[in-house]
């Protein structure tokens, strides 16, 4: 694509794409040198087929693909006989398994570094949060007493890694939710049984000929989320901060300008924290600072990008670059050295956008090469050497550098991160009794659990921003995950200044605090943390999540991780709003169930609205409902 | 006469009209490869990610029959269609410059080693055998129809009477379903607020 632009041409159509004003200078630069990025390939691909967009496209057997009018013509069936609903239900059931097995998998795979550390097979792992390890090792039932660490962590990793197979039949952590709220999954059969389990009966129950009824094939999407969010997730929220210590409120920098002209730039992309976490340590070797300044830099500057940047930023304080769309830009400034990716939200074609540079893309997983990328595989025993042997890489890297071609904007923008639900406690005093106090006068009329991607088709971050401007306005409190926090961050939004935006009631609750009006509570598996919030805030008012004054919203999503996130927070009677439509408009009957049937059953709803200021209504409205029913 | 109608409220844009137009102009039986015809239909975005069907209209008279100084573009009375002699086009694009419908484009030719102009042909050899057009076959959402006009012309007429008759006694007009309209409804909002080509402001 050759595309020429004149400067005014030029800068709508960086305006158009981005409110991150540290990602424009990249993204201009990317317009006129023709690099390509999501933006211009979402531009290639219209039109968009209107099939899979309403989600009647079936392409399961070689009797499809099949696809049903969605306009109620013929033809209404596919070949096997499947109707517009069953198809669209076992569609989005897909999407949800994907999402929750993507979460769990890297779930399970911080599990079992804790058992190798348990052994002592895991270089350079420690256990950090000992007094987290003990009090989820009596969640579990475990003897505890006249035990050393070592044998605690492997009593609890291989306790939960039981839950990945089929005969324990219970996950602990859905414990944690209040009585009121699993008697809602009891009633309506969603109790989940085993992480695994459900993802691996949900593939079953999408192959052709499984079942015909599309509201059992979504119950079973309900059960399978919950083993998401009460399971794999929670399991890898909980145990990376045993591993690497439990998030403390913190300060810390972010926008694409963390990257620094002087020093070697590794860029830390993807998900899983493991390797992540090794390179920081080995960062901080002397004579590796020796050998970058060797080479003419000022030292090794790390920084985090999408998720693996938020669990460094929660946990260490790293800055963070940016979030979903930032990661082509970040190779754009030209002053990246290497980029090294774990796994999830990776765009495949990120060697193309590193070859444009000297910039280099180092591959750690097993389970994520990518074409074009160096592969430098990460395995626990030999994680310290590897991730050495990445900075030595990247600082030998840095020589190929042009420095004409370094382009880092302006200054980065402070943030405070790290709230954890534990962090939170302690910011209150030990209880939840300010922040209860706080909702019950009114003072916060509720809080919003903001989640979720970024997505091309809607201008990037600014759903998560506005959305987040319109709900403290109103009031309510907004805790973030993922791309959502990463926004706020970048947007300022994540200061305690920031309070000046909010209404009166709540910028006074964040002034007498010294907290911002929005809260970041980590990377996406860290929605887990939300739903302990909530489940802390309704035991504590003996109520069930549903009860409570309480919203989702998920303002950019793309992932089937989005989907099962919001899933969970629905099944956990969290109602949520989405801003990108779900692949299910061509059933009406799909609709009518999520957006309104699920009310009776688990006491919320999935709502679809693209603008920020009628979401916030909607969410308004929703959580004044809720007040009205507590009495309060 | 008969013709094509397009019905742009139930076009989805699946592009299926495009690749059905590849395969009937393709002479092998090849799988569809860079090398098959271009589609002589093309589903063209317009606003709120809303698509339209652009293809020939085979006007009568036709101004870019009207136009070619070479007469290489010339009608199939029978079958009310226009069509291209290639090895008379001089690839002047006065065809396409003149059509109101932006349904011819140039195409090389490797026989006469240059551009010519390119459009659709109904299928006229389905057509002369009582089939339909590839297109139209292919459109699985009817926004495609083909058949005698007045006949086609006698339907629409009955809905939008119809949907006049409602209007008048205070109903709402019986459109497309209300999922598929609140569809419709969550685009135009996603394309206001993003930056696609297909969104208001930026065309």
């Amino acid at each position: 694509m050759s595309e020429e632009y004149n400067v005014q041409d030029l800068k709508n159509k960086v305006d158009e794409r981005t409110i991150d004003e540290s990602a424009k200078p990249a993204l201009t630069r990317t317009l006129q040198e023709n690099i390509e990025t999501a933006w211009d390939r979402l531009e290639a691909q219209q039109p968009q087929c209107g099939f899979g967009q309403t989600g009647v496209c079936c392409n399961r057997c070689t009797m499809g693909p099949c696809r049903i009018d969605p306009f109620g013509g013929s033809p209404d069936r596919g070949v096997c006989g499947a109707g517009v609903d069953l198809i669209v239900a076992r569609n989005i059931l897909d999407d949800l398994n994907t999402g929750a097995a993507a979460h769990s998998d890297h779930g399970r795979e911080v599990v079992e570094t804790l058992l190798e550390t348990s052994k002592g097979e895991a270089q350079g792992y420690e256990i950090l949060d000992r007094e987290k390890m003990l009090s989820i090792a009596a969640e579990y039932g475990l003897e505890t007493e006249g035990k050393s660490d070592n044998e605690v962590a492997r009593a609890l990793a291989l306790a939960m890694l039981e839950e990945f197979g089929t005969i324990k039949n219970y996950i602990q952590f859905t414990g944690r939710a209040p009585e009121k709220t699993r008697q809602i999954w009891k009633k309506t059969g969603i109790m989940p049984r085993s992480v695994d389990r459900e993802i691996v009966e949900g593939m079953h129950r999408i192959h052709m000929g499984v079942g015909a009824d599309a509201a059992n094939i979504l119950l079973h999407g309900l059960r399978t989320s919950l083993s998401d969010g009460w399971g794999g997730s929670m399991m890898a929220t909980e145990v990376s901060d045993i591993l690497f210590g439990t998030p403390e409120i913190k300060e810390a920098w972010t926008n694409l300008s963390v990257l620094k002209e002087d020093m070697v730039n590794i860029v830390l992309h993807g998900h899983n924290p493991i390797l992540s976490e090794m390179v920081v340590e080995a960062s901080r070797k002397p004579e590796l600072k020796k050998l970058a300044e060797e080479k003419g830099a000022a030292g090794i500057n790390l920084a985090g990008m999408c998720c693996t940047g938020n669990e460094l930023l929660m946990r260490k304080g790293v800055p963070i670059a940016g979030n979903m769309l930032n990661q082509e830009l970040a190779l754009a400034t030209g002053a990246v050295e290497v980029m090294v990716i774990d796994y999830q939200c990776i765009f495949p074609s990120i060697p193309n956008t590193a070859s444009c540079f000297h910039s280099k893309i180092v591959s750690t997983s097993e389970k994520s090469k990518v074409p074009g990328a160096e592969h430098m595989e990460f395995h626990p025993h030999t994680a310290l050497d590897t991730a050495e042997k990445i900075i030595r890489l990247a600082i030998e890297n840095y020589e190929n550098r042009d420095p004409n071609r370094v382009l880092i904007p302006g200054k980065p923008t402070k943030m405070m991160a790290g709230f954890s639900v534990e962090a939170m406690l302690k910011a209150l005093g030990g209880s939840l009794k300010p922040l209860i106090d706080a909702i019950a006068g009114g003072k916060i009329k509720g809080a919003v659990g903001m989640v979720g991607c970024n997505n091309p088709k809607i201008t990037h971050d600014y759903g998560h921003v506005q959305l987040s401007r319109e709900l403290i306005k109103r009031n309510i409190l907004v805790v973030q995950t993922g791309c959502a926090a990463i926004a706020s961050g970048k947007a300022g939004l994540l200061l305690p200044q920031a309070a000046s935006q909010a209404g009166e009631d709540l910028k006074g609750v964040c002034e007498a605090l010294g907290i911002p009006p929005v809260l970041h509570m980590g990377s996406c598996v860290d929605c887990s943390r939300i739903l302990v919030l909530a489940a802390e805030l309704a035991k504590a008012l003996d109520v069930g999540i549903d009860q409570l004054p309480l919203a989702g919203a998920a303002p950019e999503w793309m992932s089937q991780k989005a989907v099962s996130i919001a899933s969970y927070f629905v099944s956990s009677g969290v109602y949520t709003v989405l801003g990108i439509p779900p692949k299910i408009f061509g059933s009406a009957n799909v609709m009518g169930l999520m957006t309104e049937t699920l009310n009776d059953i688990v006491g919320a709803t999935y709502a679809v609205e693209p603008d920020p200021a009628k979401a916030a209504d909607m969410i308004e409205k929703h959580i004044n409902k809720k007040r009205e029913g507590l009495g309060i | 006469m008969k013709t094509v109608f397009i019905d742009p409220k139930h076009c989805v844009g699946c592009r299926h009209c495009e690749l059905a137009c590849s395969r009937a102009h393709q002479k092998s039986a090849l799988p569809l490869n860079s090398e098959s015809p271009k589609p002589r239909i093309k589903i063209q975005p317009g606003v709120d990610f809303l698509t339209y069907p652009v293809r020939c209209r085979h006007c009568n008279p036709a101004p870019c029959i009207e136009s070619c100084p070479t007469e290489a573009l010339y009608r199939d009375p029978e079958h009310e269609t226009v069509l291209v002699r290639d090895d008379q086009c001089i690839s002047c694009g006065i065809c396409a410059q003149e059509c109101p419908f932006g349904a011819i484009s140039f195409v090389f030719s490797p026989e006469l080693g240059k551009d010519v102009a390119y459009k659709c042909d109904n299928c006229l050899q389905k057509v002369k055998n009582g089939g339909e057009p590839a297109c139209v076959q292919a459109c699985k959402t009817g926004a495609l129809r083909y058949g005698e006009a007045n006949e086609l012309v006698s339907e629409a007429r009955k809905g939008i009477v119809f949907d006049l008759t409602r209007d008048i006694q205070g109903m709402e007009p019986e459109n497309i379903p209300a999922n598929m309209e609140a569809f419709h409804a969550v685009c135009a909002k996603l394309a206001e607020i993003g930056p696609m080509h297909s969104s208001r402001k930026s065309i």
